[in-house]
């Protein structure tokens, strides 16, 4: 029992890390006050980018690099369209998310079934050999590794720096930057292609660390996932990685339990995690909304209620 | 939502622009250069992957518009398009963002199918297909009722809650098929058993298209109607441009947004339904390859005007189908088109925009 | 690849094409096909659809490969493939577009095919529609068919491999859906190795997807935790599972394509399919109008019994030993033999009961109508 505890949650790092890169790139933007429906695209642009470019160069970390690239590039576009020219930002988002999807098949056809270096796991030292956390943190690829440090990271560097703060401060009252000569249009721009490259980079690692394999529409949602979990985590670095792998572990349990003889319906699963969050929101919908940042629910609410 | 306009409303944008000669100039300058623009991005990329830009381009429009079949196809495409985009136009009008379009579409379709499952020997072919219709409406309504009911208790904005409710909509199809609705009779592939052929809808005479088309033009030109001239298409866009002081005009704010989503869902649940019952007859997985998320679309391109959307859904399926050719003529992944979609709708929205004025 | 110079042709190939499909309609409007001539006969062109892209190492680059094999055989034949395909109303439509452009003999080469296709076939009498691997249950039209080889022979050859290279006696298989096709090869697989090692045991995991590599990834690294040595699968993607076996310093067997470049050191064999010779005969046949009555307006299945199996297997890996390379070869002459068949009774379900008695060989259509996991499989069978 406690082994099959262990297996999915192991898988459920393994397979919520691309979706939790993807989250947090999200939550960059957000906390600006954009949101990027593209990132699903990102996540795919970044996936065939990563794997093209280790295929390429033989280096996997130059894949990674590519990816991240890639995913800014797309959602550069977003920034432009919806900061430059006041587009709608729903709209455009997936507009980017099919754009992605035929680049990536115009582009991708060469790649499929092309080999190329990837990421392989690695244990961690001492780490590995804890019971339950050893296999389930520290058994896995370097990037797994690399992405446990990003959270943490963007967490502190919101609250701590001043970066952080002008990015909060553009997702919360814009129009206060240009008293202090600054360009919020700039600021939101920048978080909106971070956040990019960060899709990307989860994407890349789908490709070059978890399925070593390029495949055209290989992310399969997970980039809407991503957004949806930023709801569900009400805009904070720390809650989307639980979220992220508490979706990963819901996809790890039908292969954990069918490689034990048992027979699952995945979707139930699949299901699970929205309906908690559209439970959250009913339960304490005002509560998380309050956190949502301010400009944000500019977005949101072209009307209102009361 | 009442049939009562007339079916044979033009098919033109309407001009509703306050001066119309230089500004609607201006505009059509607009659109031709954001088209062109567009095209030539493409034809750029094309050329990048090694194709020749000129020949894959005569070849999409000699092989889609030469060809009464393809045509006939189109309009097939169409039909849940329009009908999917309506659902964005009227909540649009009411300043309600409804993303859920593809979750109504299929929880449209999976309560079409689930009538059909349970009625179709049993009851006479047309009467299950009247049945199914209302049905898939009716779960649609449901669906964005959800919604509408979170935003209205809770506070939840409706963007977000339509955009969760889809992968919930999707998960419910897939976990149907997969076990409790799965056809003992198939392959062993995850999809229903199709429909009886009575229960599905008439073509119409001498051609491959279903009267689908007729039920989707009359929604369109209905929606024309209610949204401009009935009391309740004005009071739906005094909500929309200024909810405050809709309040203290005495209009019942919360029960007109709750009707534009239910309407909404329930013409996006209908599309289902369409889909369900004029082409796939039966659920599988993947049944509705985006119709949801292309309707929103469609209804941006035309900045959510009810007759225009019509024509917005006829290029959109027209790029689909044009598809064909890339890969017939000139070997290229059918998927390529959603880089002409996708490079067309950001010119559009970006840069066609009247000043001033929005929606 | 179509260049510019070729565009008025394309224009009317299409115009003809049109008034061709709007005779061939109005001629079954009159009588069922009675008028109309041989279908395939005469054909300028030949269609191949395929439900994933041509290029995915899998079941649809076979196919793909196939298609210019034809493409080789005719050079006056302009053959025109899609790739990606659903299965669904769009696979008529793309169908349809390759009559337009005079094609007369299409090949759908995807299971879930087969609706559309004898949809095509019943609008189209002139043209000969040809399904790879499913079965047409009712009266066969006379301008369609289906074909297939015997997949599972190779199976239960590749099988035996397995079950001499296993250490752990657990072997696993990855599948996407339990179609019978599917469910021959798992069985096959087990059976296979059971002949050789009657402790192994063959775990399954399915994806519900005819490739996601996400799900791939996954499935593979728990069979590798569960101890399984040994991987094969039933998908059209293979490579992340391979790269997946290999990277665990385990065996894989193969499916579909040689990827033994893909595991370089656990290769043990596979099956592939080799289509050129079955293809190229079917478009012979209907194109001097021989289609209708010929054993391709049937469901056509052929294997090491009857003749040349398109489903081959393929070459040993380096650590598969002369011993059991010889101990396969005579498996594959008893498969040819009357009384051999991966399923030759007894066969037991998984539950014990005998579901093929001692002494019963199964011919090819029993074979194909297996809904059950036979002993030695571990895992359930969705309902």
């Amino acid at each position: 029992m406690s082994d099959l505890i262990t297996d999915v949650l192991s898988g459920g790092v393994r397979g919520g890390t691309a979706i939790m890169l993807a989250a947090l790139g999200e939550t960059l933007a957000e906390r600006a006050g954009v949101v990027n429906l593209g990132t699903e695209g990102c996540l795919l642009v970044g996936a065939l980018a990563g794997y093209a470019v280790a295929a390429e160069t033989g280096n996997p970390w130059a894949g990674l690099v590519a990816g991240a690239l890639a995913g800014a590039g797309l959602a550069l576009l977003h920034a432009a369209l919806v900061i430059w020219r006041r587009a709608d930002q729903f709209a455009t988002g997936l507009t980017l998310m099919f754009l992605g999807l035929g680049l990536t098949s115009l582009f991708g056809a060469a790649y499929v079934g092309k080999a190329a270096p990837g990421f392989a796991p690695v244990e961690v030292p001492l780490l590995a050999d804890l019971p339950l956390l050893g296999p389930v943190l520290f058994q896995h690829d370097p990037v797994t590794y690399a992405s446990y440090l990003v959270a943490p990271l963007m967490w502190w560097w919101l609250r701590r720096t001043r970066s952080g703060l002008l990015v909060r401060t553009a997702g919360e009252r814009a129009d206060v930057l240009p008293l202090y000569g600054y360009r919020a249009g700039l600021i939101r721009g920048s978080a909106v292609v971070a956040g990019g490259a960060l899709a990307g980079l989860g994407g890349a690692q789908l490709s070059t660390a978890y399925a070593h394999a390029w495949f055209e529409g290989m992310t399969a949602g997970r980039g809407f996932i991503a957004v949806a979990l930023v709801i569900f985590a009400a805009w904070r670095p720390l809650r989307v990685v639980a979220g992220a792998y508490l979706f990963g572990a819901m996809l790890a349990v039908a292969p954990v339990l069918q490689a034990r003889g048992h027979a699952l319906n995945q979707f139930a699963l699949d299901a699970l995690p929205f309906v908690i969050t559209l439970l959250i929101l009913a339960v304490i919908g005002r509560r998380t909304l309050r956190a949502a940042p301010q400009e944000l629910r500019r977005v949101f609410e072209s009307s209102s209620t009361s | 939502m009442t049939a009562t306009a007339p079916a044979a409303a033009p098919v033109l944008p309407e001009t509703t622009a306050p001066s119309r000669g230089r500004a609607a100039l201006s505009a059509a300058g607009r659109w031709a250069a954001a088209l062109l623009g567009a095209l030539v991005l493409f034809c750029l990329l094309l050329a990048a992957k090694g194709a020749d830009p000129l020949a894959v381009l005569s070849g999409m429009v000699t092989s889609t518009l030469t060809s009464p079949p393809t045509l006939e196809q189109i309009a097939i495409k169409a039909v849940p398009l329009v009908l999917a985009a309506l659902a964005v136009v009227i909540p649009a009008r009411a300043g309600l963002t409804n993303v859920g379009g593809e979750g109504q579409v299929v929880i449209g379709a999976v309560a079409a199918a689930g009538i059909g499952l349970a009625l179709d020997p049993r009851l006479a072919g047309s009467l299950v297909l009247v049945l199914l219709l209302a049905g898939g409406a009716l779960a649609g309504a449901a669906w964005a009722g959800l919604a509408a009911a979170l935003r209205l208790t809770a506070g939840v904005n409706e963007a977000v809650t339509t955009l969760l409710l889809n992968y919930i909509a999707l998960d419910v199809l897939l976990y149907l098929i997969y076990e409790p609705w799965k056809d003992p009779a198939g392959s062993g592939q995850p999809a229903t058993r199709p429909l009886e052929v009575a229960a599905r809808l008439p073509l119409l005479a001498g051609t491959a298209v279903h009267v689908g088309v007729i039920v989707a033009l009359l929604a369109a030109a209905g929606t024309w109607f209610a949204l401009r001239r009935t009391a309740f298409g004005f009071r739906l866009g005094v909500v929309g441009g200024n909810p405050e002081a809709a309040g203290r005009a005495g209009l019942p704010v919360r029960r007109l947004l709750l009707t534009a989503m239910l309407v909404g869902g329930a013409l996006a649940g209908l599309a289902g339904a369409v889909h369900l019952a004029g082409v796939e007859f039966k659920l599988r997985p993947g049944l509705t390859t985006n119709i949801g998320y292309l309707a929103f679309l469609a209804s941006w391109l035309v900045r959510h005007r009810p007759l225009p959307v019509i024509g917005a859904a006829l290029l959109l399926a027209g790029v689909t189908i044009a598809g064909d050719s890339l890969q017939l003529d000139s070997g290229l992944p059918a998927a390529t088109v959603h880089v002409l979609t996708g490079l067309v709708l950001l010119a559009v929205l970006g840069w066609t925009r009247r000043k001033g004025s929005d929606r | 690849m179509f260049t510019r110079s070729r565009m008025p042709k394309i224009a009317a190939i299409t115009m003809t094409g049109a008034l061709l499909s709007a005779c061939a309609a109005n001629t079954a409007g009159s009588s069922a096909g009675a008028g109309s001539g041989a279908p395939g006969k005469g054909t300028e062109a030949v269609g191949f659809i395929f439900v994933g892209p041509k290029d995915d190492y899998g079941y649809n680059q076979a196919a793909y490969q196939g298609s210019q094999a034809v493409a080789k055989a005719f050079p006056d034949l302009d053959v025109l493939t899609a790739e990606n395909v659903p299965e669904d109303d769009n696979a008529a439509r793309v169908m349809n577009s390759m009559i337009a452009k005079g094609a007369k003999v299409i090949f759908a080469t995807s299971y879930g095919h087969l609706d559309a296709a004898l949809k095509v076939a019943a609008e189209h009498p002139d043209v000969a529609v040809v399904q790879q691997g499913n079965l047409i249950t009712k009266a066969v039209p006379r301008n369609a068919g289906t074909y297939f080889g015997t997949v599972y022979e190779p199976v239960y050859l590749a099988g035996v491999a397995a079950g001499r290279a296993t250490r752990s006696d657990k072997l696993g298989y990855v599948y996407a859906f339990p179609i019978n096709q599917t469910i021959s090869n798992i069985n096959a697989f087990q059976r296979g190795a059971a002949s050789v090692n009657p402790k192994a045991r063959t775990f399954v995991v399915n994806t519900s997807s005819w490739c996601d590599p996400a799900k791939q990834a996954e499935a593979a690294a728990n069979l590798l935790k569960q101890g399984v040595d040994v991987i094969t699968q039933h998908q059209d993607c293979t490579a992340t599972i391979i790269k997946a076996t290999e990277a665990a310093g385990k065996y894989t067997v193969g499916y579909h394509a040689d990827a033994s470049s893909l595991a370089p050191k656990g290769w043990l064999t596979g099956s592939q399919w080799q289509w050129a010779a079955l293809f190229t005969d079917i478009v012979r046949t209907a194109r001097d109008g021989k289609f209708t009555g010929s054993k391709y307006n049937a469901n056509y299945r052929v294997g090491f019994k009857t003749g040349q199996n398109p489903f081959v297997q393929s070459p040993f890996g380096p650590s598969v030993t002369g011993e059991v390379k010889d101990e396969v070869a005579r498996a594959r002459s008893w498969l040819a033999t009357a009384q051999g068949s991966p399923f030759a009774g007894p066969v037991t379900d998984q539950g014990g009961t005998v579901r093929i008695p001692k002494g019963t060989v199964p011919d090819y259509p029993a074979i194909e109508k297996i809904d059950y996991f036979v002993d030695g499989v571990v895992g359930k069978l969705p309902k």
